[in-house]
């Protein structure tokens, strides 16, 4: 036995050992803002990020043709001047800005964003169909699919006249592109430092290896470069000398630290060792609140969450479905009390709604009314459909992921369904990959869901339930609701396109394919000395107004 | 002795063969894409994703990556980190892990058979009751909550300890670097200056920069509370911003074994011990049940009627006998403990392999799985024959050869 422990301490002194051999490499001042993201970074690959911490990284290392105004969320001009958009507004000239500077110092030229939004029809990722509004882009990815060799990319609407044009024809009028301009799929890609990792395989296809995305291989166009990266540990970025705003860069260096552990990360955060925790989870916030802390920021966020109600004739299993009535639907929506929800188990004082878009993120958006909470009028509507008092109605399941807070909710749901309506649902928590893949199809009876808007505009959320949209998990169809968003994909006047989404959504919520419940509610600690961090909606920060008050 | 390890090491890669297949059928049939999210992917972007990772079918996938395995021991790329591949996960992570699991593991060993033999020596004593106490805690406390229980109070509470991550490495202090700045600097003649570069721990802060395994990639460097660099730069006319734009030109790192030691030990100390609670109960119990039953026996009898004294008998002729038990609960006790374990690892955030193992299955990352689950089967294979071998060292009665035709 005594052999044996000291052979396992010499081996771990060997380790040691073996990590003090490694010297220095490099110096640097000491980060000047720290923060803890959301949980690990997935990809840093603008065309497969879709995490909000990828995307979040992102918006310190690449700037995309246009901008975001964190404060009103406007599109301000970025590595692009100025555009010049047609009368019909399909035709968009985006205008470089001629000083704009990778970080090895080459030019932004309108030749690095055509090459960067070709890959993403070529090597597809998470965000290719916003491509889609782009003409052609669509039928030139699935061209391509099919056989390389055959593919015509001068069929797809992107073209660079010259080094600082960029051309962008739209297949219907699209009023929101520079708002999409600086989403991360959008950014700009520097062909010359991914070369060294291109891959050609039998057919002509072209892909790049992940090792452009690592430090020091990947170059590019933001505040920020990428000077480490290691999984599990965090990113450290500096400043990007080359930037063209870069005087107005608040500091030097940012480091975000992975930590998984939510306990832990707030203890981290709590002691000063990270200046900012982006997204404490609502129980930790929830207890900040309640300590009256005032370095706990709650404010709106981009996104509902609801219930989603199958609504295809046949339920999974072949069962009738009681839900393709809609006065089911109705009843199933206007019996529940939804302030105990955000009191009780949320606990952040998330508005509860009735309606699925968050109006408060569209200043110009008139929301139409959903419906209200009526027990009575329930129960009326139950007994036309034909259960009164819930009689014979059939066993349904709701679905829900075990993780968070969806399991307490869910149960309080049954709980006002039985009280009020007097039919009975079981419960099904299954765990979040198997949730996601029975809720695209469709093998659901009732599901919890929830949608967050990916640029600022009505259609980010009305899309999901159109008749043919990939997301349309509730199967809902009708055909006045994709007749209106037809008509709104050809209105280039704002506000009358405006009003006739919120017309769509006035048939969405009365036809309640969805069960609005509350709009979520973003989440962020930080203390006085931290500036720049601006708190709205869309999670949206731009690192170069950040400081930390330590004067680097 | 050499037939038998001949014939176990034979069997080694059929059995490792029959776990990746086993383990890829589990992984594939399970329901979810590594490449879908929250929303559904275009049809055709998914059928893009899976051809690139060669993850269109099961025989897509086995027709590509075993091969792989076999021929350059690469498990490909990882399904959900596409910019690394699962060989540099674990080449990162395994190190960690087994340096944990070492030292927890000799707590473990140390501590529950010391405890078990006193135990069992002064039975029914106030070490016995501390034996029982030790299992009892160590078997019911989920190491999640002794984990968050110990990192709050020795970390967060009392700050003994660091809160959470990896030991870092070499630990260093700052020395004057010798390099024409720094002299034309020095030369310059201004005291307090020379000070600084004399004695830079007065006036900075410094933090290595480094991996999570502890390679130091550099230094930060920051004024310490209080250095007010702008009246420095006005009282000595030397440009101060140039010591931290700069600073290896100015400083270098001077490694401090002893420092570094000593910070190793303080990272690792709250993990090894969370991560040793469960093994230590079941070595302590084990070894005082057959330590009693070993005291109890005729030979033990003899050597103390022949005057040897009760230490010597319990140490020198008990032990052995006694520990068998133990050992064979070690062989995969150990397995488990040197791969990672998930619950200590997040929340202490340390950067091993047991973690990567439960989130690649959350993600479907169906190459890492396959990565995380070789490496682990490869172990508790490798420390079961171990662990056979020690039973003839231990006990020469057995014969390993033997009742194997």
């Amino acid at each position: 036995m005594e052999k044996r422990s000291s052979y396992s301490s010499l081996i771990a002194v060997a380790l040691i050992a073996l990590s003090l051999l490694n010297s220095p490499a490099a110096a640097a001042r000491k980060a000047g803002f720290r923060f803890i993201n959301r949980g690990e970074v997935n990809t840093l690959d603008p065309n497969r990020m879709s995490w909000m911490q990828d995307i979040r990284i992102g918006y310190a290392l690449w700037e995309g043709l246009y901008a975001l105004d964190p404060d009103t969320l406007d599109p301000v001009p970025g590595a692009a001047v100025k555009i010049d958009v047609s009368e019909d507004k399909t035709v968009y000239t985006f205008h470089l800005r001629p000083e704009g500077k990778w970080s090895n110092g080459d030019t932004v030229t309108s030749a690095d964003f055509v090459f960067a939004w070709r890959r993403m029809l070529e090597e597809p990722g998470d965000y290719t169909y916003l491509f889609y509004y782009i003409k052609g882009a669509q039928d030139y990815e699935k061209a391509f699919t099919s056989n390389p060799a055959m593919a015509d990319f001068k069929t797809v609407g992107i073209e660079a006249p010259d080094a600082t044009t960029l051309v962008v024809r739209l297949s219907h009028p699209v009023t929101f592109l520079a708002d999409l301009c600086a989403f991360p799929p959008f950014f700009p890609l520097n062909e010359k430092s991914m070369q060294p990792f291109k891959q050609t395989d039998k057919t002509g296809r072209v892909s790049y290896g992940g090792e452009f995305i690592r430090p020091p291989n990947l170059i590019t166009n933001g505040p920020f470069k990428l000077v480490s990266w290691t999984l599990k540990v965090g990113q450290r970025l500096e400043a990007n000398p080359f930037y063209w705003d870069a005087k107005n860069v608040k500091v030097k260096s940012i480091e975000a630290v992975s930590v998984d552990d939510n306990l832990l990360a707030y203890q981290k955060y709590d002691q000063g060792e990270v200046d900012w925790l982006a997204e404490p989870t609502g129980e930790i916030a929830a207890e900040m609140k309640k300590a009256g802390r005032k370095d706990i920021h709650v404010f709106p966020s981009f996104g509902t969450y609801f219930y989603s109600i199958n609504c295809q004739p046949k339920l999974p299993g072949d069962r009738v479905n009681p839900m393709a009535d809609a006065r089911v639907r109705q009843a199933l929506a206007m019996s529940i009390d939804k302030q105990p929800i955000v009191d009780n188990v949320t606990r952040l004082e998330e508005p509860i709604t009735s309606q699925y878009i968050p109006a408060s993120s569209f200043p110009k958006y008139k929301a139409p009314p959903g419906l209200p909470k009526d027990f009575a009028k329930a129960q009326e509507l139950l007994a036309a459909a034909g259960y009164p008092g819930g009689k014979g109605f059939p066993k349904l399941t709701l679905l829900f992921n075990t993780e968070g807070d969806h399991k307490p909710i869910a149960e309080y749901i049954r709980k006002q369904w039985a009280d009020h309506l007097g039919i009975n649902v079981e419960l099904e928590g299954v765990e979040i990959k198997q949730f996601s893949q029975r809720l695209h199809n469709k093998d659901y009876d009732i599901a919890r869901a929830s949608w967050y808007g990916d640029y600022n505009d009505v259609s980010t959320f009305t899309d999901k339930f159109k008749s043919d949209s990939l997301n349309n998990d509730a199967g809902w169809i009708n055909p006045k609701y994709d007749e209106l968003l037809k008509q709104a994909d050809v209105e280039t006047d704002v506000q009358k396109r405006l009003d006739i989404l919120a017309e769509a959504e006035a048939i969405l919520l009365k036809e309640a394919p969805l069960i609005p419940l509350y709009h979520y509610v973003n989440k962020y600690a930080f203390r006085d000395n931290v500036q720049g961090i601006p708190l709205n909606p869309r999670n949206m920060v731009v690192f170069k107004k950040i400081t930390a008050g330590r004067g680097n | 002795m050499l037939r038998f390890l001949t014939f176990r090491l034979l069997q080694f890669p059929l059995i490792l063969a029959i776990i990746y297949l086993a383990t890829f059928l589990l992984a594939w049939v399970a329901p979810g894409s590594p490449f879908e999210k929250e929303r559904k992917l275009p049809a055709q972007t998914k059928a893009y994703l899976e051809e690139k990772f060669h993850a269109t079918s099961a025989t897509a996938f086995l027709a590509y990556y075993p091969a792989k395995v076999l021929t350059t021991g690469d498990f490909g790329p990882s399904l959900n980190y596409p910019e690394f591949t699962v060989n540099d996960i674990l080449r990162k992570s395994l190190p960690v892990s087994v340096t944990l699991g070492l030292v927890a593991v000799a707590i473990a060993l140390v501590g529950g058979v010391l405890i078990g033999t006193l135990a069992a020596v002064k039975r029914d004593g106030p070490l016995d009751w501390l034996s029982l106490s030790v299992a009892l805690i160590g078997v019911s406390v989920p190491s999640f909550v002794a984990a968050a229980m110990l990192l709050t109070a020795f970390s967060f509470n009392l700050k003994w300890f660091p809160l959470g991550g990896w030991p870092s490495g070499a630990e260093q202090s700052l020395a004057s670097a010798d390099t024409p700045e720094r002299s034309t600097a020095y030369a310059s003649g201004k005291p307090q200056l020379q000070d600084a570069l004399d004695h830079p721990d007065k006036y900075f802060e410094f933090t290595p920069t480094r991996d999570r395994i502890g390679t130091v990639t550099g230094f930060e460097i920051s004024e310490r509370d209080g250095v007010k660099i702008d009246e420095l730069i006005a009282a000595t006319g030397f440009d101060w911003n140039q010591l931290f734009d700069h600073p290896n030109t100015y400083f270098r790192l001077r490694t401090e074994w002893w420092l570094s030691a000593w910070k190793y030990f303080q990272s690792i100390c709250m993990p090894a011990i969370a991560l040793s609670l469960l093994p230590m109960a079941y070595i302590t119990r084990l070894t005082r049940v057959s330590m009693i039953d070993v005291l109890a026996s005729d030979y033990v009898r003899t050597a103390r009627a022949k005057g040897l004294s009760r230490p010597a008998v319990v140490f020198r002729h008990c032990l052995r006998n006694a520990l068998l038990p133990v050992l064979s609960f070690l062989g995969p006790a150990a397995a488990t403990t040197l791969t990672g374990s998930f619950v200590v690892e997040k929340v202490f955030n340390i950067p091993g392999m047991g973690d990567y193992f439960v989130r690649s299955v959350l993600n479907r990352d169906q190459t890492l799985i396959l990565g995380t689950v070789m490496i682990y089967s490869f172990f508790l294979l490798s420390l079961n024959l171990f662990v056979d071998v020690m039973y003839s060292v231990i006990d020469p009665r057995i014969q390993l050869t033997q009742g194997k035709a």
